[in-house]
């Protein structure tokens, strides 16, 4: 069963892609940049996300966001800092 | 009081109580431009202990950060020139040092064991910030042809050409703004661009030289600083633009109870802050969708016309807006036209003549007599004016009666429907047009298409009609080589691709 932050990230990146994709369907592995989205939009998409889950984006650095490449890092990064906060 | 803006900043420091702001992912710094200026003057005593001098060059290689901006001072009062490299585009900080002659390299990145000993750290120049130096530096007047910085420009094949820019260009470019855009006490610039790209670093300038707020970002930082920095006008591109009207347009459709005017209104705020008067695109052509959606979300845009070798030729602002222009021509600027309708841009002050970094040849096919450069872009002046780009030179398709079209302004009016993603117009006999038209989605709606198709030919004249539309399947990616890394189109590869459907007679949606 998925964690409640892939939930989240599926809904927010579904809504980030041009057109919006199913949530369910977006594969783990696959780079976000093979789903059209350029750096600006991935970096809105983490922004809004870190809103969403309450990560203070702030708590990342530079090069964690450059190395988010695919949704499973994004979820395997978030999740770590979200587990922090609480 | 001179009137060199460059001339102003290296006099002496700024008036009190305007303040730069830092923001990074984990890091906030607020300083006032007072104790900016303090700073850079140390920074200047350390480079000066490090042998640098006038006219010698130095290298930064690193993201948006404090350093960066207090190094640039420095280099501007010691007369050293700055060469800018943006991360991810330059790395190899020992080859730049030997391909450039640089005296000295700094960087945010890790450096090398065997590095030379001309690659530096950042973590140094942040402690000559905080120390007293013995020698401070001296007093320096600069001459309008004399050249601070070397701006890069990454052209499409080959390594980036490098160009000095003058002080007068600078200073000529910098006052034309400021007399449309009067940036004053109040006003908060936020520049989240690398400030490698030389005019991202005018706003700093303009900061310390007419006495107003700054806050400098990374990208990765930026949408995440506008909120909290609440900024009076955001220096982007229209990638951000587009972005940014996404990301709205999906924040206004959750909002609940209110009229979609007004969430989208809501939308704008929450995005870029409650202070916004106007945002600021350039460097490439903004989809007019976007610039009208976030004008009416209250969010003006207002966009230019400007290359590396020109800096800036024209600019809407809020006295003078023409949409779908780029504005009128700045003072100190002259557009003139070739024989082929190609923009030709005087300058009272030139950025320069030539490159200094380039493949023979290049500085010739650019810089024209008299420093007049070959934008290579084709477009008009209309009767108020205002320039209007219409596209490259080499999109231009001689059909077989001799009649030029443009196709860029064909492509573009393709796109207005939402079942268009991409179009790009091909003249495969030389008596008709063709279009490869990238579906919305994978499932293409043909009967969208067939009218907007319609719609398009009613709209141009006899010699612009698109004769047929090819819908390719496979959509043009990335990954399949048909677009660019910045998701443009490419010509070459798309025709490559749908050629025999663009060639036959059958295949495709036919105009009625």
């Amino acid at each position: 069963m998925p964690s409640d932050v892939e939930t989240i990230a599926r809904e927010n990146l579904s809504a980030a892609l041009q057109p919006p994709a199913d949530p369910h369907e977006i594969e783990p592995d696959l780079e976000l940049t093979d789903y059209g989205l350029t750096s600006l939009q991935k970096v809105l998409f983490l922004t809004r996300l870190c809103e969403d889950l309450a990560v203070d984006l702030a708590s990342l650095t530079e090069r964690d966001v450059a190395e988010m490449r695919t949704l499973h890092d994004v979820v395997d990064t978030l999740s770590r800092h979200a587990g922090k906060a609480s | 009081m001179t009137d060199s803006v460059i001339n102003r900043l290296v006099a002496g420091p700024p008036a009190p109580g305007h303040r730069i702001s830092f923001i990074r992912l984990g890091s906030r710094r607020t300083l006032d431009l007072t104790e900016l200026y303090e700073q850079s003057g140390r920074v200047a005593a350390y480079l000066q202990s490090l042998g640098v001098g006038s006219g010698d060059r130095i290298g930064i290689l690193a993201a948006n950060s404090l350093e960066w901006v207090l190094l640039d001072l420095a280099a501007l009062r010691l007369k050293a020139v700055v060469a800018g490299f943006e991360p991810g585009k330059f790395a190899d900080a020992a080859e730049l040092v030997a391909r450039y002659g640089l005296t000295v390299l700094f960087t945010d990145q890790d450096v090398p064991a065997d590095a030379p000993a001309a690659v530096r750290t950042f973590a140094e120049v942040a402690e000559a910030a905080g120390q007293a130096w013995p020698e401070p530096p001296g007093p320096v007047v600069y001459g309008p042809e004399e050249v601070t910085t070397i701006k890069f420009t990454s052209g499409s094949t080959g390594a980036p050409k490098g160009l000095g820019a003058t002080v007068g260009s600078i200073d000529a470019s910098m006052r034309a703004v400021q007399e449309i855009f009067g940036h004053r006490s109040g006003d908060n610039l936020f520049v989240f661009l690398p400030l490698s790209l030389l005019q991202q670093r005018y706003w700093l300038y303009s900061a310390l030289c007419f006495g107003h707020d700054a806050t400098v970002t990374t990208y990765e930082a930026a949408f995440a600083a506008l909120g909290t920095a609440r900024p009076t006008v955001v220096m982007g591109v229209p990638a951000f633009f587009e972005a940014a009207r996404q990301q709205i347009g999906q924040d206004a459709a959750r909002a609940d109870g209110v009229t979609p005017e007004a969430a989208r209104r809501a939308a704008a705020r929450r995005l870029f802050g409650d202070r916004i008067r106007y945002l600021w695109t350039g460097s490439a052509p903004a989809d007019r969708e976007v610039l009208r959606y976030l004008t009416d979300a209250g969010l003006p845009v207002y966009e230019g016309y400007g290359l590396n070798e020109t800096c800036i030729v024209s600019k809407n602002h809020p006295g003078a807006h023409r949409e779908g222009s780029v504005g009128r021509v700045l003072r100190g600027k002259e557009v003139l036209f070739d024989e082929d309708g190609v923009i030709l841009v005087r300058s009272e002050h030139p950025v320069n003549r030539r490159y200094e970094f380039a493949e023979p040849g290049d500085s010739e096919r650019m810089f024209v007599a008299d420093g007049v450069v070959r934008t290579g872009d084709l477009g008009y002046v209309d009767e108020d004016g205002f320039l209007f780009i219409q596209g490259r030179a080499d999109d231009v398709i001689v059909l077989g009666n001799g009649k030029k079209v443009i196709v860029r302004p064909i492509e573009e009016h393709m796109r207005t429907s939402p079942a268009i993603e991409e179009c790009v117009v091909f003249c495969p006999a030389q008596t008709s047009l063709v279009a490869v038209v990238s579906p919305s989605s994978d499932t293409a709606d043909l009967e969208a298409i067939a009218e907007q198709l319609a719609r398009t030919n009613a709209s141009f004249g006899r010699d612009e009609q698109i004769r047929k539309v090819v819908v390719a399947s496979p959509r043009p990616s990335i990954a399949n080589g048909m677009l660019t890394s910045q998701f443009k189109p490419r010509r070459q590869a798309i025709f490559a691709a749908f050629q025999s459907q663009i060639t036959n007679n059958q295949d495709g949606i036919h105009a009625q």
